[in-house]
């Protein structure tokens, strides 16, 4: 509770600040939340992927980026009302969705009775991989993970594309020497 | 001696353990949290802080930059190969059992070759990047 | 045994988390950039030490404790190479440290 509490103070402290370089660091610290929370649920595979990815390169690129561009963020034209009546909307109506929902960690909930005791009783007798995580991930749904790295790839490729063209003329390796 | 010795010391000592990290990650995805993804994003951040501390020169030595700009696509390649080698052995695409002698085996060598697919895109997309950010600056 | 065991893991971990809340009080209320690393590091690295100790002998003679160790010497080692390296780039970037002659000129002009 108290990390959810955490992460909305992060989310507004996100929205209302204006310098861009608070802004990535508070990015950081949410994503660090989340692996936080993620941990708490016991999913220990996402949240290592969220702390490395989140807390690590995503940072260290955005300040990279933060090189390139300005360090402060536009005041807004015109004052943001609708949106933020979309967003609580749309929020009201994700909450009464998963009240709904059955309580959290209950095994005999109706998600847990096809799939998953499939996957947990042939994981070790077909693929001989304790790790249900890697095994679901690599091998019976091996065509998502493929998807993810085409993904991956693309995203590269395409900032690759756009910021290489652009490269100045003389850009022979000087190494900052601090 | 210059300011940052301090730091330069402290990055060499931890270097290879940082790699070494990356690389147990990544062959431990079996057996407790990991996989490729994490084990890529590690050994990216180990040639990022090389570029922060020593240079990008440094960091060009270690890490060539056509070399990263090639493991890009080389993972995918690894990966949809992997899936196209069970194709091509009279078995649906993707389908491990078919590499090896045994299919419990067969499986478990495929779940690493894909993962080392996954390892070798993943570092190489974010190292990439970070040049490709670093370089348009200058 | 056990029981003293417990209790000085308990003493190790709420010492290590007060001075962990103590060096984010000192982050908000230090006047200069550098007062401010001063107080985040060294009661960050200690809290965490401590912290670390603590969890060490929770979990008894394992894999984890060893792990723990490693952990530990990572953490005593690159927290304080860490506040050298934002130390240097504050200097690189000539934020000058506010000394006790300006802090007290400041005051003197303000009565």
């Amino acid at each position: 509770m108290a990390l959810l509490t955490l992460l909305a103070v992060a989310t507004i402290a996100i929205v209302r600040q204006r310098s861009l370089f608070g802004v990535v660091i508070l990015a950081g610290i949410y994503s660090f939340l989340m692996a936080s929370l993620l941990i708490a649920l016991d999913a220990v595979d996402v949240a290592m992927t969220e702390a490395s990815v989140g807390a690590g390169i995503s940072t260290v690129l955005l300040l990279a980026t933060l090189h390139l561009v300005k360090a402060t963020e536009m005041r807004p034209i015109h004052a943001n009302w609708v949106p933020l009546l979309v967003a609580l909307v749309v929020g009201g109506i994700l909450v009464w969705g998963t009240i709904s929902l059955p309580p959290f960690g209950v095994a005999d909930t109706a998600v847990h009775q096809h799939v998953a005791p499939y996957y947990l009783s042939r994981s070790i007798p077909e693929t001989g991989v304790p790790n249900v995580v890697t095994s679901v991930l690599a091998d019976y749904r091996g065509y998502d993970t493929l998807g993810e790295t085409t993904v991956i790839f693309t995203a590269g490729i395409g900032v690759m594309l756009l910021l290489r063209g652009m490269r100045r003329r003389d850009d022979n390796d000087r190494g900052d020497a601090a | 001696m210059s300011l940052d010795l301090i730091l330069r010391i402290g990055t060499k000592l931890i270097l290879p353990f940082i790699l070494m990290f990356a690389l147990y990650v990544q062959f431990h995805g079996d057996y407790g949290p990991g996989g490729g993804f994490q084990a890529g994003v590690i050994a990216a951040g180990m040639v990022i802080l090389i570029a922060i501390t020593f240079g990008m020169s440094a960091a060009k030595r270690v890490a060539p930059q056509a070399v990263v700009e090639r493991m890009v696509p080389l993972g995918v390649l690894v990966f949809a190969g992997t899936g196209v080698v069970g194709l091509l052995l009279g078995k649906n695409f993707l389908d491990y059992s078919v590499l090896g002698h045994d299919p419990v085996h067969a499986r478990e060598w495929g779940i690493l070759l894909v993962e080392l697919g996954v390892l070798i895109t993943v570092s190489g997309t974010m190292t990439a990047l970070f040049y490709a950010f670093v370089e348009r600056g200058r | 045994m056990p029981l003293a065991i417990d209790v000085l893991s308990w003493v190790l971990i709420v010492l290590g988390s007060f001075f962990t809340v103590v060096g984010g009080i000192g982050l908000v209320r230090m006047p200069d950039i550098y007062t401010r690393m001063h107080a985040a590091s060294v009661t960050d690295t200690l809290g965490g030490g401590l912290l670390i100790f603590g969890m060490m002998l929770q979990a008894g003679f394992s894999l984890v404790t060893l792990k723990l160790l490693f952990i530990l010497g990572l953490f005593f080692f690159f927290a304080p190479v860490v506040t050298h390296a934002l130390a240097q780039a504050a200097l690189h970037e000539d934020i000058e440290p506010e000394l006790a002659e300006d802090r007290r000129g400041r005051a003197e002009a303000m009565d």
